[in-house]
Formats: structure tokens, sequence, C-alpha cells
């Protein structure tokens, strides 16, 4: 087999003039003045159900009243009360198939395209994409314009994954007809708020 | 004076309707990538930027290369490295069988294809399951993908409805892509649950973190690597960039150029093993190293395959993946078949009107169309130039080298007007194919011009 020796050399043989980096901080990227509303705009367009809220301690009535038949609901979130399965406990990732409705929740969201930054937070990370739905919660004030300032936000933890996602899984490989729910999420619902839940008195 | 190309495309295009339908789904997609240029700004200077960027890269790909393989290995992932499609196979074959591993899915990867992964895998008792849903309607139907971002693209919904019939037990008579979809969700599902391992290939590899960057719609990448604990991806070494600040500007272009979104679904960074999991990072040279040091071709590795240049051409659309020799078709497969072999591929020099719509789309900047025509000139010293037009070549050199001859044959050619068509509209004459055979002037083009300068005196 060969090594990294042998390909790097290769390539290290083949390099005529080695070319500077160009200089990309001078890209005239496009900032929106309202972010907020340019990433409802986009996560629409991308197949995503919008829903705003004050607080973020609404999300079970959100989850009751947007998905009412949902009988497997898995979150490791401590606010998502009506949770009966959690992606962090679970034994083996097979246990999240079938779920009707997973909830996570997202760092931030990008107005150009809609789409959300989730960094990996729970052991098994099918639950974003084995969940029948998926609702993602998503605080207000954390829209960035474009990706440049997206990848300039963008954070790990020692799971090593993390994804930009819009909208649900979708696919137009049969004549070019789009259909929502290829392989993923069928329905994905942003929940949009301006507070972090408080603690509800039961 | 056909090539295997054109001999291909008249077939193609025998059945007129399913052209014109070929034909208007791939324009479409290009009026789709338009509306996203154009609703960007600063699109032009992305383009620009990302040029320079992979122009840079690849000028110093040794040095990312190292710095590629050392962030993984310190993320804990295996890195290995691949001279040649053979190498690839075997290592991947030896990694699942290291970890016992007989089934494994798929999402698509053009890298695989290139190295006729599946098959030898398969030979060798592996189950390889594609899980993007064009890919996997290719592979029940035992077909090649016939574009590289929508490989299923040439078939119908009636088509895939009568395979699905056949493979998948959907019912019969109902075609519609909505439940079509559906059932292929249910049939991959399961292939998702049993699987021992999970393969994908990477739009990105980022140096400074060593990350695998996919992108995906259908989220398939993240359900065949989400679930079984082995993971594999299949990287080609030009696909290596320096970071982050580099990756935004090509998320940027890609999936606008492509299929006219915005971005893809999704845009998945894997960067570690799942707990309790493995991941493998295959880099493979397969002839690029050398590509590299062609001063008139290597900016063709600066291609991020997604397929524009193919949906903008005008021979790509009116002929369909099939036609062309190399497994990827279009501007950007007439290239990369030639740097593989070019007496092999050079069938397919011709599939191009160098109308240049190709590198007026391309985010990255290739200029594949004045290569093509590059390519065209090298023809004869690699011995594929068609003798029919060597000869007429030698014969016109002849006529035009000398002033007698030259003025004899122009003076004389209006006499071909007076022979009856058959002589002239047949097969023998190349020109006369889909043309008609053109009137020649009285008197040559010389002649007039002085009897109108003495006129205007």
């Amino acid at each position: 087999m060969s090594t990294s020796n042998d390909i790097i050399g290769k390539c290290r043989a083949s390099i005529k003039t080695r070319l500077p980096r160009p200089r990309l901080s001078d890209i005239d990227a496009t900032e929106y003045i309202e972010p907020l509303e340019e990433f409802i705009r986009q996560a629409q367009d991308a197949g995503c159900r919008i829903v705003q809220v004050d607080n973020a301690a609404e999300t079970d009535r959100i989850i009751k009243e947007t998905y009412p038949d949902a009988k497997r609901i898995a979150s490791a979130l401590p606010i998502v009360k009506c949770a009966n399965l959690n992606p962090d406990t679970i034994p083996d990732p097979h246990e999240l198939n079938d779920t009707d409705v997973g909830v996570v929740e997202g760092k931030f969201g990008v107005a150009e395209n809609g789409a959300i930054w989730i960094t990996q937070d729970v052991v098994e990370r099918d639950v974003y994409f084995i969940s029948e739905n998926l609702v993602i919660l998503l605080q207000k004030d954390q829209i960035v314009s474009n990706m440049h300032q997206a990848y300039g936000l963008v954070t790990f933890n020692n799971y090593g994954y993390g994804l930009f996602m819009a909208g649900p899984s979708k696919t137009a490989d049969i004549a070019q007809v789009l259909v929502m729910g290829a392989q993923a999420a069928r329905s994905v619902t942003v929940v949009l708020y301006n507070h972090p839940a408080t603690p509800i008195e039961s | 004076m056909s090539t295997s190309h054109s001999k291909a495309a008249k077939k193609f295009l025998e059945n007129q309707g399913y052209a014109d339908w070929h034909d208007n789904t791939f324009w479409g997609l290009r009026v789709k990538r338009d509306k996203m240029a154009f609703s960007v700004p600063e699109w032009e200077q992305l383009r620009t930027k990302a040029s320079e960027i992979k122009r840079h890269t690849l000028m110093n790909i040794d040095i990312y290369l190292q710095k590629f393989a050392d962030a993984a290995e310190k993320n804990g992932v295996t890195v290995h490295w691949a001279k040649d499609a053979t190498e690839f196979n075997e290592i991947v074959y030896q990694i699942l069988k290291d970890n016992n591993a007989r089934k494994m899915v798929k999402s698509k990867s053009m890298l695989t294809e290139e190295c006729g992964m599946n098959e030898y895998l398969e030979e060798r008792g592996m189950e390889i399951v594609e899980t993007d849903l064009g890919e996997r309607i290719l592979q029940l139907a035992h077909q090649r993908p016939s574009h590289i971002v929508v490989p299923a693209t040439h078939l119908t919904h009636d088509d895939v409805g009568e395979l699905f019939e056949k493979e998948l037990h959907s019912k019969k008579g109902d075609h519609d892509p909505t439940y079509l979809t559906h059932v292929a969700r249910l049939s991959l599902r399961d292939e998702f649950l049993t699987a021992d391992a999970g393969m994908t290939g990477a739009n990105f590899g980022i140096a400074e973190t060593g990350d695998i960057v996919v992108c995906t719609n259908e989220g398939n990448a993240d359900m065949s690597t989400s679930i079984p604990k082995l993971q594999i991806a299949a990287i080609g070494l030009e696909k290596i960039i320096p970071d982050y600040e580099c990756l935004s500007v090509f998320i940027r272009l890609l999936a606008r150029s492509a299929t006219g979104q915005p971005s893809t679904t999704y845009t998945s960074h894997f960067r570690k093993p799942r707990p309790g999991g493995k991941m493998h990072i295959v880099i493979v040279d397969n002839g690029r190293s050398k590509w590299l040091a062609d001063e008139k071709h290597w900016e063709t590795l600066k291609c991020m395959r997604c397929g524009a240049c193919m949906n903008t051409c005008p021979v790509y659309r009116w002929s369909g993946g099939y036609s062309y020799s190399f497994f990827i078709p279009g501007p950007l497969g007439i290239n990369l078949g030639m740097l593989h072999d070019e007496k092999r591929y050079s069938g397919n020099v011709s599939a191009c009107t160098l109308c240049l719509s190709c590198q007026c789309v391309c985010p990255v900047k290739i200029n594949l169309g004045e290569q093509i025509y590059e390519w065209r000139q090298q023809l004869d010293s690699i011995g594929e130039a068609n003798p029919q037009k060597k000869m007429m070549c030698k014969g016109m050199n002849l006529v035009l080298d000398n002033k007698g001859m030259y003025n004899a044959a122009t003076a004389s050619a209006h006499l071909l007007n007076y022979l009856p068509s058959f002589v002239i509209n047949n097969g023998l004459n190349p020109w006369a194919y889909a043309h008609k055979m053109m009137k020649f002037p009285k008197q040559p083009f010389h002649k007039e011009f002085k009897g109108k300068d003495e006129s205007d005196k």
C-alpha cells in the first residue's frame, strides 16, 4: 500500500509554481438589515414550518398542536417534558427508529439560505435524521446574514460532528419532481423564541 | 467522420420527443442556477475567489494534504493513502474485513464509481447498498449514472414506476413520484438499520480541522453514518481546501450552481468517530498527482462536481449522459476522460461546439471549453486524428498554398451547383448530413470585391 510520503511526494514533484492564497476579507458579502425576516423566508422556501413564541418553554404546547398524533417523542432537552425517548441514554441508535418527533437545539441560523447550525450534543446523532418529524429550537437573535459569518461562529464539542440543516429531507431524483421526506425527516418545524426557557412551576 | 460520441448521439436523437424532454429538464436546472446567481450581487466575485483558492490550494497541495492527514489523525481517524483504483478498493475491502462487516450502505460518490468499488466488493461477497435515491434507482436497474448530480434523471417516472413494481413491489400502475419516493424510503430504512458499515464520499476535506464535509439533500450520508459504528470516507486528493474561511466561499456557490438551491438541505461535518465507533478516511490519487504537472490541463482539478457545465451544455442536453464513453459526461467528463486515458476517451472531444457556455457558468472558472480545443489539437500526436479529416486538410493545404490552383478552384466551384442533388447530398459527403449543400456563387469573392471596387471609382 502507498504511504503518505509516496503520494505527497508525487504531488510535490508536480508543482511548478507556488501560487499565493487570495485575500478573502474583501468579499462584499450581502448583509441583511433584517436577517430574521430573510431567514424565515429562506427557511420556509426550504420547506420549514416556522412558529414564533416568546418563551422556549412553550415548546411542549407547540409539539402537541403541530403533531397531535405523535407517540414517540425523542429529546434530551430538559424543557421537552413530553419526550419519552432520550437519545443520550438509549443503549443503541436503532432504538430511535419509528420516532415520530425529535426535538433538538439549533445554535444559530443563516439568513441567506435558511440553514441552522446544529452541533451534536447527544450520544446518538441519528435523532437528527431518523425522526419522522424534527423540531428545532432557535433563539431569534441568533441569526447571521451569510455563510462567511456563519463559519466564523461554528464550534464543535468532543463528539466531533455538526451540520447546517435547511429544512426537511428532500429529493427530485424521480423526474425532477420535488418530494419532501427522502431518507431523513419528512417535516421540520423551527420554533423561534425570544427568551430561553425559564423554569416553570409544576 | 463520426466519433464514438456522435454515433451514440445519433441514436439518442432517434426519439425526438424524449430528446426534447431531456433538453428541457436540464435547461430547467440551468435557469434555476441563473436565478440564484442573479440574486447574489457578489456572485462573480465569489467565482473569482473560488478559482483563486483552488489554484492556490492545488499548487500547495503537498502541504495541505499533510496538514489534513495530521488533523484527522489527531481527531482519532485512521487515514489511508491509495495511489490508484486497485489500492483504493483493496483498502476498503480490508477495512470491512477487519471489522467483520458484510453489508455497507453508502451515499453518492463519483470516486467510488471511478474506482469501480461496488463491483470489486460485490465480487468478494460484500453487499453494497446505494442510498441516494437516484443512485439506488440505477443500482436496481443495473445502470450507470448519466449525470453527476442528478444521476437518474434520464429515466422518466414511468421507467422508475415499472422498476419499483418489479424490485420493491410497489402498487401496480402507481407511478406518482411522491409515492415512489416513499416506497424507496421505507425500503432504504431497512437497509440503514441492518448495515454494518456506512460510507460517504466527500465534497470537501478541511486541512486545518480534518473535517470531511458532505452535502446532500436527502440526508442519506448522515443516515448511512449514524447507525452503523464503522464509517469510511473516500476523498480524491484534489478535494482538500485550507480552512472554513475558504469553505464558506464554496458552500455559497455549490448548491446554487448545481440545483439552483441556496444551500443543500444537509451540509455535514464529520470530524471524529462516533462514541464507540471507528472512522477511516481513504485519500485517493489515481492520476491526480500527475495531472498537477500538466500545464494545459491541471485546472480541471479545481472542479467541485456541481454539474453546472453539463446542464448548460447544448451537446449534453441533446445527446444525454450515455453518449459519452467516459463515466462522467459533459464538458467536465470530456476533460477528465482525456486526463485518465487520452487514447481510450478521445471519441468524446468532438462533443463540443466551443460555445464556451460551460466556462461561463463554472463556479470555479475552469476553462473547460478551451481545454477541449487544446485536446483536439493534440489528437494527431496521440494517433487519434480522423484520417478523412487529415486527408481533407492535406488537400486544402495543397490548394491554399498554390495561387493558380486556388483561383481555378474558386472560379469553377459554381459548376458544382449544376450537378444533380443525389451526387452531392449523399452519404459520401459528410457536409450533406443534416445540412443542405450550400450554393456556390457565380464568381469568387475576390473577383466580386474587385468589381465592386472598380464600380465605386
